[in-house]
């Protein structure tokens, strides 16, 4: 067993780590009290004799505790696995031990081969049906699939056919992928996972947190973390075991948080929808009747609605990145025309303030691959910035250019107050802003956070150059369509799906 | 306002009838006003049921459907107009008009059966009328 042999081996060497601190204490006491303080005759043998007696009972206890924890982690994947678990104790779960979870599913697979050997014996000695004698996997409080190298069930343990709102007779026999229709939150999935194993080694295990199961007819969204165990050379066809921690529950009170703020959003967004609505019905009527003063106050007032409106947006979208619920659909675009629509949103912002926005968009842009609403926020967030800290700069220069290593390159470059070199490492982090204008600039340090989610969900970078007094420039890169189209080539799926930290479904689904 | 009694040439024939089910008063009102203003004619209706009766009898060129409204959501009136068996000859463009925030799936889902999808708080009545004007 893979795993038991790798902790032997953390309890070897945390066994040495131990010995050659306790040396150590022994020669950095004898060099201290010598060399250092200079002590001699009787100080020195005190010395020498007490504070090894300390060494060695505070040491050794922390040693102790120090050795038995992978020890621990074993026991408590036993007793998690035990068929009479009534105290329920959890799955080892450390996060520094993240191979815990494998643990318990290669004691399963372990505890599933000697099911399966007393159900032969059994066979030979009392002739009874092959079904019975699974009991030991079926008394397994976890819920357990095991496949045949066709992907087809061929066994699920009674807490699995629970688990999934089905019996036995209707899972053995199928595609795995038909009955778990699994999500996951990074590229990182079961399916490439399987497909790696399978090509390159004998046996495996994997584990992977927050997998997602669609709703099904039986039953509601389910959230779990998984764990696998494959064996090329299984002699029973059992090619791979799956185990199912569930943790429903715990993940979804994250999904309520989401579910909150999006209720707060739509009650904001209301009184909003309403407010911007007023204000244009009064610019239309008392257009003209207005001296200048109003007329400006009136722009004033219908872009700090706008600037409100897109405000509301980026809470919901952080709380989704944060959540791994943003999905984004890249699809072939123009991109001059995308920049030139959200200058064109920000136009009454900027003038606002009296800062012109200048364009220099080459003609020559090849096609990108975006998702048209979140791309739009970021050009939002990056134009509001420059315009919120152009102090007395009055113009934006916008620009988009085609790179030599065939990337869209889009930069927004302001001539206002600039950010300090110590600041500027900060800056794509949430909640951060800029200690030197927090006063007097307005946000919520939230904008360029979820910028730089999107753009990486791309497949860009963002970057950021400034100096003090000169002004900043903020720039993003895209992929040309054209690179997009390849990774399209080899899925079946008519648009590519990414998620900003989202879900990534597991792409054998699309397989019919 | 007065109107000229001579020449209304065919106004009221070209003129697109819009329904509009939204249940917040406020918002139907500005609505009615710029998309009147713009030549539309404007029915507002706050009940889902009354809402999809009224969008079955095919009397309209658009319906704008808000999500969160009384009796019957949105997504099911616009489940029902899509179904021809429910509907038959159903020729009206459905415009979901909402603040709702859904789940990324969700909302495509709703998308893909309808002819557009505006969030509410970033549009003004204006720009409504905009996106209908461009609606063929």
């Amino acid at each position: 067993m893979e795993y038991l042999r790798k902790f032997t081996s953390q309890i070897r060497s945390r066994l040495f780590i131990i010995l050659v601190i306790d040396n150590l204490v022994f020669l950095a006491d004898w060099w201290l009290t010598e060399q250092v303080f200079h002590l001699s005759g009787l100080h020195l043998l005190l010395a020498l004799i007490i504070v090894p007696l300390l060494a060695l009972t505070i040491l050794p206890w922390l040693s102790a505790r120090y050795l038995a924890q992978p020890t621990k982690l074993i026991a408590q994947a036993i007793l998690h696995i035990a068929p009479n678990a009534d105290s329920a104790t959890p799955a080892p779960n450390l996060e520094s031990n993240h191979f815990a979870k494998e643990l318990v599913a290669s004691l399963t697979h372990q505890v599933y081969q000697l099911a399966t050997i007393a159900d032969q014996t059994d066979k030979i000695g009392l002739n009874k049906s092959s079904m019975g004698a699974n009991t030991i996997a079926n008394s397994l409080p976890l819920p357990l699939i095991i496949l045949d190298a066709a992907q087809a069930i061929i066994f699920a343990n009674e807490a699995a056919c629970k688990y999934l709102g089905t019996t036995l007779t209707d899972l053995v026999g199928k595609n795995i992928y038909s009955v778990l229709d699994m999500s996951f939150p990074s590229e990182n999935t079961f399916d490439t996972w399987f497909k790696d194993a399978k090509a390159n080694t004998v046996t495996a295990t994997h584990s992977w947190e927050r997998v997602k199961l669609a709703p099904s007819e039986h039953q509601p969204v389910r959230l779990f973390d998984l764990a696998a165990y494959y064996n090329k050379n299984n002699p029973d066809r059992m090619e791979l075991m799956l185990v199912l921690f569930d943790h429903t529950q715990t993940y979804s009170q994250d999904d309520q948080a989401v579910g909150f703020i999006a209720l707060s959003v739509h009650e904001l967004r209301t009184p909003l929808t309403l407010l911007r609505g007023y204000i244009e019905a009064f610019e239309e009527e008392l257009a003209g009747k207005l001296d200048p003063q109003m007329t400006d106050f009136m722009f004033k007032m219908s872009a700090s609605a706008q600037q409100l409106a897109a405000f509301v947006n980026n809470i919901l979208n952080v709380a989704r990145v944060d959540d791994d619920q943003l999905q984004l659909q890249l699809q072939e675009e123009n991109w001059g025309d995308i920049v030139k629509s959200a200058a064109n949103n920000m136009a009454l912002r900027a003038r606002v303030r009296n800062i012109t926005l200048e364009y220099n968009i080459a003609p020559d842009l090849p096609t990108v691959g975006v998702d048209r609403v979140s791309i739009h926020e970021v050009l939002n967030n990056i134009i509001d910035n420059a315009i919120k800290y152009s102090g007395n700069g009055n113009r934006i220069r916008i620009s988009a250019y085609h790179t030599k290593d065939d990337m869209v390159e889009t930069t927004v470059q302001d001539f206002g107050v600039g950010i300090a070199a110590n600041v500027v490492p900060h800056l794509f982090t949430k909640f951060y802003r800029d200690h030197a204008n927090r006063a007097q600039i307005g946000g919520t340090g939230l904008g360029l956070y979820l910028s730089k989610a999107i753009v990486i969900a791309h497949g860009g970078t963002i970057w950021v150059r400034s100096k003090v007094g000169e002004g900043s420039i903020f720039g993003f890169t895209l992929l040309p369509y054209s690179k997009l189209a390849d990774e399209l080539k080899n899925s079946d799926n008519k648009e590519i799906v990414r998620g900003a930290h989202g879900w990534i479904k597991n792409h054998s689904l699309y397989r019919s | 306002m007065d109107q000229p009694p001579t020449i209304t040439p065919a106004a009221p024939k070209t003129a697109r009838k819009v329904l509009c089910i939204e249940d917040e008063h406020f918002i139907s009102e500005l609505y009615t006003r710029a998309l009147t203003k713009a030549g539309y004619a404007v029915i507002v209706e706050i009940d889902g049921a009354k809402g999809l009766a009224l969008a079955q009898s095919n009397d309209y060129d658009i319906i704008l459907l808000d999500l969160m409204i009384p009796t019957m959501t949105g997504v099911d009136v616009l489940k029902n107009l899509r179904d021809p068996a429910l509907t038959p000859n159903f020729h009206a463009k459905i415009i979901i008009t909402t603040n709702l925030e859904q789940r990324d799936e969700v909302r495509a889902n709703i998308e893909k059966q309808a002819d557009g999808y505006l969030v509410k708080a970033e549009i003004t009545p204006h720009e409504l009328v905009e996106f209908l004007d461009r609606l063929a």
